[in-house]
């Protein structure tokens, strides 16, 4: 039995607890939000931005779930998760959206879980729909998910290129493309929206690949912070540029070819000289910038003695494939031009044309189309570098030749872009394929 | 709808019941007799008899006066123990729920079922497991204190005693089940917005049998399998002989709404080709067939809204144009739907035609139903309440069942065991036990597993194998055991699905087994306490 009398037990347990508390406020004393302030575990957290408050928006809910569940979020991830994938399964949408709102409550700094979910919603639920209504309400639910990703987590760039992406490509490029953009600025739900987009997704009315550009920038300015692990730096910088040449090229694909849309390659073309050409990427072999000049290149070797001018042409001329640089350069400076404007809109109105069933009218503007296209591509020929530009080439010429067949008239030997026809046979079958179905041709 | 309500079996239900029950009863008894005899001889034989006859005599002479004053002192003694805290937490929870349920907040029709889901998910989840630890801890802490000998003193029964603890828990639980569920009623009342309120109803449907016919119109038991990983739904195929031919029965002019037959749809679009998606949904069309007059009755082409509820309203009165030129009536002849369409018997045939080619239209049984005279949400509601309540009752005879014979907190890992193991694994268990799912035994699948063997190679000969079959089998058969006497606690999560879906709780698929399931363990629990209780030393701590 124990010696010690009460007191001096008591006494002995106090001595402990003070013995115990020493290290324990050395090490967890609470930050007064002040540098340097509170214990080891605190300042470790500020300095490696660790806290909460530091990683983004903080969630009350989110927070208090997490402790509640103490060490046990994980497994309680993991159930909610297989859950979410069987409401999927069973094509429990409700069920499914509010499963993936508590998984993120438990795990709201994990990008993984933000992507995954965020593309599934916007792809392969929406996918899930017959009505395009529907699909493009699905496509927000992504959007607005990510959106909250992105609040939630200041040091992810690759959020906000994923929302951008969504904005873009989702939007702009789904096979129902048209509804969607046309979605866009006139939300399906008329009622609620008073004929006007969501707010949420798109406050400023603007055209999607517009949205797509501003988020895209907001992901470039956090890239210069937080690395980001999705692409080769170049490409992904490279984004809010391309987004506003989809913005100019989407016009150009729903027949708008007014001044905007000159408007629009010409800012694109300037963005992408001015911008995107001039910021330096590092290479094996030092910095280089891409829309460069002679005095750039001696610049850039002088700058350390092992690298020399051949090296850095070398390396410009890699990244400047890699990047398509001189492709997009050409583009947007060749659709300034009436010429090539005039080619896209004569070929655009041969296709509705064809499309409405007038023939005849459809054979002379596509004709037209064709001649004025092959002078573009003579004066502009790293354009053939390009599928979509090789792609329009090739569509006129399908029509046209289809109208030919049509009517029982011989093709003629020669004929406007007949090098591109010829030189691009193996593209031909799969595009034939395409217009078939596009314009219900048997 | 996604579910699929099946009648339930009660002749099969209660043949099952004194099966399982009655060769139990018998194994306890001959048991009881062989340790009986074996120990106390003769004596214990009759011991035996007696004890079978004493429970007999005690359950024929429960005096109901004592049974409520014992649960009075039940219910004194829970609300001693603060019970009704439990509705600051639900305060709470309601309080805050909107910062979890915002999620499909665009679309007030999925918000609806979120609301209601959560309602009965939070009213379940705060009331079972707080009756459980009651049911759980009550005794045994008397019995420890001590407290319990100013009852047995008393001339009280000891299957009065374990009567008045389950009375007394089910009357607290009740009165609690029934506080929150008024105040989540009310709270889905003001939470779903006036434009989904419509969506606040009790449909009351009729079901009907689906066959198919393939492209050629042969009949089929299937339609097509277009790969979904789900194959609840098989499809037709469009602009072919395909169909779904659905056949209702018991249908006369009582099932009409304002003098029109209802039909609601819910099919699965799968498109081969693009097609027009402006339209918003494939189109397909309804044939209402009377075989004895010969009469075809095509609807209107109608478009499938996905994961909607696609309504057909059909006049009484309506215009035969007699389209395929067959059977009694002639074109312009007035019909009427139910005198006409519906054949004597009252059978209903409805088939289903996709018009579209190259695009499929998935059903299954549950898709297409007569829609009856709505009910209220109330009294859909209500149902899914009694839906927890039959639970937490089932709950609560297990928890002082087993705190009968075991201290408090054996008691509440035990019930506790039951009851997730009822929730979560018993679909689990039968897909194991019937050779569903392809599964080895637990010996064999470590086996397996720390000598890195795949499943396909078969284990070698030898003793090995033959003690890994041996266990295995030893646990399968426990398997079985604990299959046949854990309640399957599913049922009754099934009453919630049917509201949130907007349905009326189904009588013959949910309440009836539901309640069937629970009165069930009555008479068990109450055996297997009498006699724990019998022969519990009360005075041990």
């Amino acid at each position: 039995m124990n010696k010690l009398t009460s007191k001096q037990r008591k006494l002995a347990y106090v001595i402990a607890i003070i013995v115990l508390l020493i290290p324990v406020i050395w090490l967890g004393m609470p930050s007064t939000g002040e540098e340097g302030s509170g214990g080891e575990l605190a300042q470790l957290r500020v300095k490696h931005e660790l806290g909460e408050s530091t990683l983004g928006d903080v969630d009350p809910s989110s927070a208090s779930m997490n402790f509640v569940l103490l060490g046990l979020r994980g497994i309680a991830t993991n159930l909610l998760w297989m859950d979410a994938n069987d409401y999927q399964k069973r094509k429990e949408w409700a069920k499914l959206r509010s499963t993936v709102d508590s998984i993120i409550l438990l795990q709201p700094h994990y990008m993984k879980v933000w992507d995954f979910q965020g593309w599934n919603l916007a792809y392969n639920v929406s996918a899930e729909w017959d009505a395009v209504e529907d699909r493009y309400f699905w496509v927000k639910e992504g959007i607005k998910f990510l959106n909250e990703g992105v609040q939630r987590n200041e040091r992810f760039p690759e959020l906000d290129w994923k929302v951008a992406n969504l904005h873009g490509q989702k939007v702009g490029r789904s096979d129902e493309w048209r509804l969607f953009r046309k979605f866009y600025k006139v939300d399906p739900d008329t009622e609620r929206y008073e004929d006007g987009p969501d707010p949420e997704i798109n406050p400023e009315r603007l055209d999607n690949y517009q949205v797509a550009k501003e988020h895209f920038l907001l992901a470039n300015e956090k890239e210069l912070k937080h690395k980001q692990h999705l692409q080769m730096r170049m490409l992904f910088r490279a984004s809010p540029w391309h987004a506003q040449f989809d913005y100019a090229n989407a016009m150009q694909r729903e027949g708008t070819f007014g001044k905007q849309r000159t408007d629009a390659w010409a800012q694109g073309f300037k963005d992408w000289t001015t911008i995107f050409g001039r910021e330096e990427f590092i290479t094996p072999k030092g910095p280089i910038v891409l829309e460069w000049t002679e005095d750039d290149i001696k610049d850039l070797a002088n700058r350390d003695e092992n690298i020399s001018e051949a090296d850095v042409r070398h390396w410009t001329n890699r990244y400047q494939d890699t990047s398509n640089y001189r492709f997009w350069r050409t583009r947007a400076l060749s659709e300034s031009e009436t010429e090539t404007i005039d080619a896209h809109k004569a070929i655009y109105d041969g296709e509705q044309l064809f499309r409405s069933g007038k023939f005849d009218e459809a054979n002379v503007q596509l004709e037209k189309g064709m001649q004025l296209y092959a002078k573009v591509l003579n004066k502009y020929p790293s354009l053939l570098s390009e599928d979509l530009a090789i792609e329009e080439g090739l569509q006129a010429i399908i029509l046209w030749r289809y109208i030919h067949d049509l009517k029982g008239l011989p093709i003629p030997d020669s004929y406007p872009l007949k090098p591109l026809w010829n030189k691009e046979q193996g593209r031909v079958p799969q595009l034939e394929n395409d217009l078939r179905r596009r314009y219900g041709i048997q | 709808m996604s579910f699929d309500p099946i009648p339930y079996d009660l002749l099969g239900a209660f043949k099952y019941f004194l099966v399982v029950f009655g060769s139990a009863m018998l194994i306890a008894v001959v048991v009881c007799l062989i340790v009986g005899t074996l120990t106390r001889g003769a004596k214990g034989f009759t011991g035996v008899f007696r004890g079978i006859f004493d429970f007999f005599v005690q359950i024929t002479h429960v005096s109901c006066r004592r049974i409520w004053s014992l649960t009075v002192l039940t219910i004194r003694e829970a609300l001693r123990q603060k019970i009704l805290f439990v509705f600051i937490i639900f305060a709470v929870l309601f309080m805050f729920a909107g910062w979890f349920l915002s999620g499909a907040a665009d679309r007030p029709d999925l918000q609806v079922q979120s609301y209601i889901d959560f309602v009965l998910k939070a009213i379940s989840w705060l009331v079972i497991p707080i009756m459980l630890l009651l049911a759980c801890w009550s005794l045994p802490e008397d019995i420890k204190k001590r407290t319990i000998h100013t009852v047995v003193t008393k001339p009280a029964y000891r299957i009065e005693i374990v009567m008045g603890r389950m009375l007394g828990f089910t009357l607290l639980g009740s009165a609690i089940l029934v506080v929150m569920g008024t105040i989540g009623y009310i709270w889905i009342n003001r939470q779903v917005p006036e434009t989904a309120q419509y969506k606040l109803v009790s449909k009351v449907p009729v079901y009907g049998e689906i066959v198919f016919t393939d492209r050629e119109g042969a009949l089929t038991k299937t339609g097509l399998n277009v790969g979904d990983i789900w194959d609840f739904r098989s499809y037709i195929e469009g602009a072919t002989k395909a169909r779904a031919i659905y056949k209702f029965t018991g249908i006369d002019e009582s099932d009409a709404i304002d003098d029109k037959l209802v039909l609601e749809s819910s099919f699965e679009a799968f498109r081969t080709h693009k097609g027009n998606m402006e339209k918003g949904g494939i189109l397909y069309q309804f044939i209402f067939v009377n075989e004895d007059k010969n009469l075809r009755v095509p609807s209107r082409p109608l478009i499938n809204k996905e994961y909607s509820d696609n309504v057909l309203e059909v006049k009484r009165k309506l215009k035969y144009d007699n389209p395929e030129g067959k059977g009694e009536g002639d074109a312009g002849t007035e019909i009427d739907i139910f005198d006409d369409v519906v054949d004597k018997d009252g059978n209903l045939t409805v088939e289903v035609q996709c018009l579209e080619a190259g695009q499929l239209l998935g059903m299954a049984r549950p898709d297409l139903f007569v829609r009856t005279p709505d009910r209220a949400f109330l009294a859909g509601y209500s149902k899914a309440v009694f839906g927890i309540w039959l639970p937490m009752v089932l709950v609560i005879m297990l928890g002082v069942t087993i705190s009968c014979f075991v201290k408090g907190p054996v008691a509440i890992l035990t019930t506790l065991t039951i009851v997730l193991v009822g929730f979560m694994s018993k679909e689990y268990m039968t897909e194991i036990l019937s050779g569903q799912m392809q599964a080895s035994g637990a010996i064999e699948a470590w086996y397996r597993l720390i000598t890195h063997m795949n499943s396909q190679t078969a284990l070698p000969d030898g003793p090995v194998k033959f003690i890994i079959e041996i266990v295995d089998a030893g646990i399968i058969n426990f398997l079985w055991l604990c299959q046949q006497v854990i309640p399957n606690f599913g049922i009754f999560s099934n009453m919630r699905e049917y509201v949130i879906k907007g349905f009326d709780v189904s009588w013959n698929a949910a309440l009836l087994p539901g309640i069937i399931t629970t009165a069930a363990y009555i008479l068990p629990c109450l055996i297997v306490s009498f006699y724990s209780l019998k022969l519990r030393e009360l005075e041990a701590k």
